[in-house]
């Protein structure tokens, strides 16, 4: 069977990924499938490559070998048509200081050829619980604040494939259960997420399946077995 | 067209940015200030050695301006990791430069309008009769600058030693509009007609086209390596 056609209901479809930098290898024949609608959590030490493998699907890497596609399009190969359909909120808040909030959201979208009206980025801002500063400039927000103007912006967008670099840091407990909670949106809405994440107990409430990325190797395992276990890696 | 409406963004944000911090354009113009000071207090000449040394006095204010400016250009991308938002931007990466070049070249025509008075001012000169060709003169050679040094912003921002490779990039490549400038300049500050140094101006443009192109195309690899 060829590759494209295992994938016709995969979003996200890793095949023996291998990445190295210098002489130190991050991956190693690493393959996973998610498919739409899923969320799917990476859990692993720190410079286990869990952002590493983010970064690949997320086509800001290439991998030393293996392959890639995302919703049926090669990585490598039709990479500014992946970039058409996902989202990466990473550990930048990619926010210009001197930009008010709601500018920051006009220009992320309007970049990408579309210009949201007044009420959705209302409605999004709201949503993530920014609505009353939309006229402040970004450089006065928290690294909370700007995780949720990031998250605003995703839900405009409304990637097919959201990638979420550490998805819980810097919020605090409301913001935490507004990530769970726009994590749900996305995926009703068919888009599948991947999230690196520290946090068990959050995670367990969106999450369908797990991955633990420990010495180059990736092992799945099921949300229950996760909640269960004494020690992930 | 999706295209433009990228530069478009581009150049809005950076425009309303700088207008908003004016970090750029004050350390741009206060050094452009202290060149055309130093300059004005070390000679005292006459009105024929003026028009002699005026060229070279204007173009080496505007030419180390523009390393000021242009070399910081790229910062604004690299604070909250910008870049990577435009390496996963579903546009055309030249569009993301044409809109940064569009930006920068803005900068640098509006700390040149401020600067021209100020030289008229320091040095008595009488221009008003070349006012339209020394901005076209300006204008065309600011083009070549900016273009260049947008592209070098770019590929040496995430350099450590950013503020040394980036003038020992864009000086060397930048010669023949320095010369091109100061030859029309000259022609134009001593009276001539305007046919006697206009082929200067054509080489400036045929410069102008080869590095906005040139660039465009490089951009693409620096940003999507």
């Amino acid at each position: 069977m060829r590759f494209s056609q295992l994938s016709d209901m995969n979003a996200i479809l890793g095949s023996s990924l291998s990445k190295s930098f210098q002489h130190y290898q991050v991956l190693k024949e690493v393959s996973v499938e998610i498919q739409q609608g899923e969320c799917y959590a990476l859990f692993g030490p720190n410079g286990a490559g869990k952002t590493t493998l983010l970064r690949i699907f997320a086509t800001l890497h290439r991998p030393t070998s293996g392959r890639f596609e995302i919703m049926g399009m090669d990585g490598s190969r039709d990479r500014v048509k992946v970039r058409n359909t996902i989202y990466l909120i990473g550990h930048g808040s990619y926010l210009y200081d001197d930009l008010s909030v709601k500018e920051n959201i006009q220009f992320a979208i309007g970049i990408r050829g579309w210009n949201p009206t007044d009420g959705e980025i209302k409605k999004a801002l709201d949503q993530v619980g920014i609505g009353r500063f939309s006229r402040l400039r970004s450089r006065y927000l928290s690294a909370g604040m700007k995780k949720r103007l990031s998250i605003a912006k995703a839900l405009l967008i409304r990637p097919k494939v959201l990638f979420l670099d550490e998805g819980y840091a810097s919020l605090d407990e409301r913001g935490v259960d507004m990530m769970n909670e726009c994590i749900r949106t996305f995926t009703k809405a068919g888009t599948a997420v991947l999230m690196t994440t520290h946090d068990r107990g959050p995670t367990a409430e969106v999450a369908h399946r797990v991955g633990v990325l420990n010495r180059s190797a990736l092992t799945e395992m099921t949300v229950k077995e996760m909640v269960a276990a004494d020690a992930l890696f | 067209m999706h295209f433009f409406s990228v530069i478009r963004w581009i150049a809005w944000k950076d425009l309303l940015s700088e207008y908003r911090n004016r970090e750029n354009i004050s350390s741009m113009f206060f050094f452009a200030l202290n060149v055309i000071l130093i300059f004005s207090f070390s000679f005292s000449l006459d009105p024929v050695t003026i028009k002699e040394i005026m060229p070279g006095i204007i173009w080496v204010a505007f030419g180390f301006t523009a390393i000021i400016g242009l070399g910081k250009s790229f910062l604004i991308e690299v604070n909250n990791d910008c870049m990577e938002y435009f390496q996963t931007l579903p546009v055309p990466k030249g569009a993301i430069y044409l809109g940064k070049f569009l930006g920068n070249l803005l900068f640098m025509l509006t700390v040149e309008v401020i600067l021209f008075p100020l030289f008229v001012l320091f040095f008595n000169l009488d221009i008003l009769d070349q006012l339209l060709p020394l901005l076209l003169i300006s204008a065309v050679a600011t083009i070549g600058l900016s273009a260049l040094g947008t592209l070098f912003s770019a590929l040496t921002v995430q350099v450590r030693a950013r503020e040394v490779m980036f003038p020992i990039l864009l000086l060397p490549l930048s010669v023949p509009i320095f010369i091109g400038a100061v030859e029309a300049t000259r022609g134009a500050l001593s009276g001539d007609a305007f046919s006697m140094y206009s082929h200067w101006i054509e080489l400036l443009l045929v410069f102008d086209v080869i590095f906005v192109i040139v660039s465009f195309w490089i951009f693409e690899f620096i940003l999507d390596y």
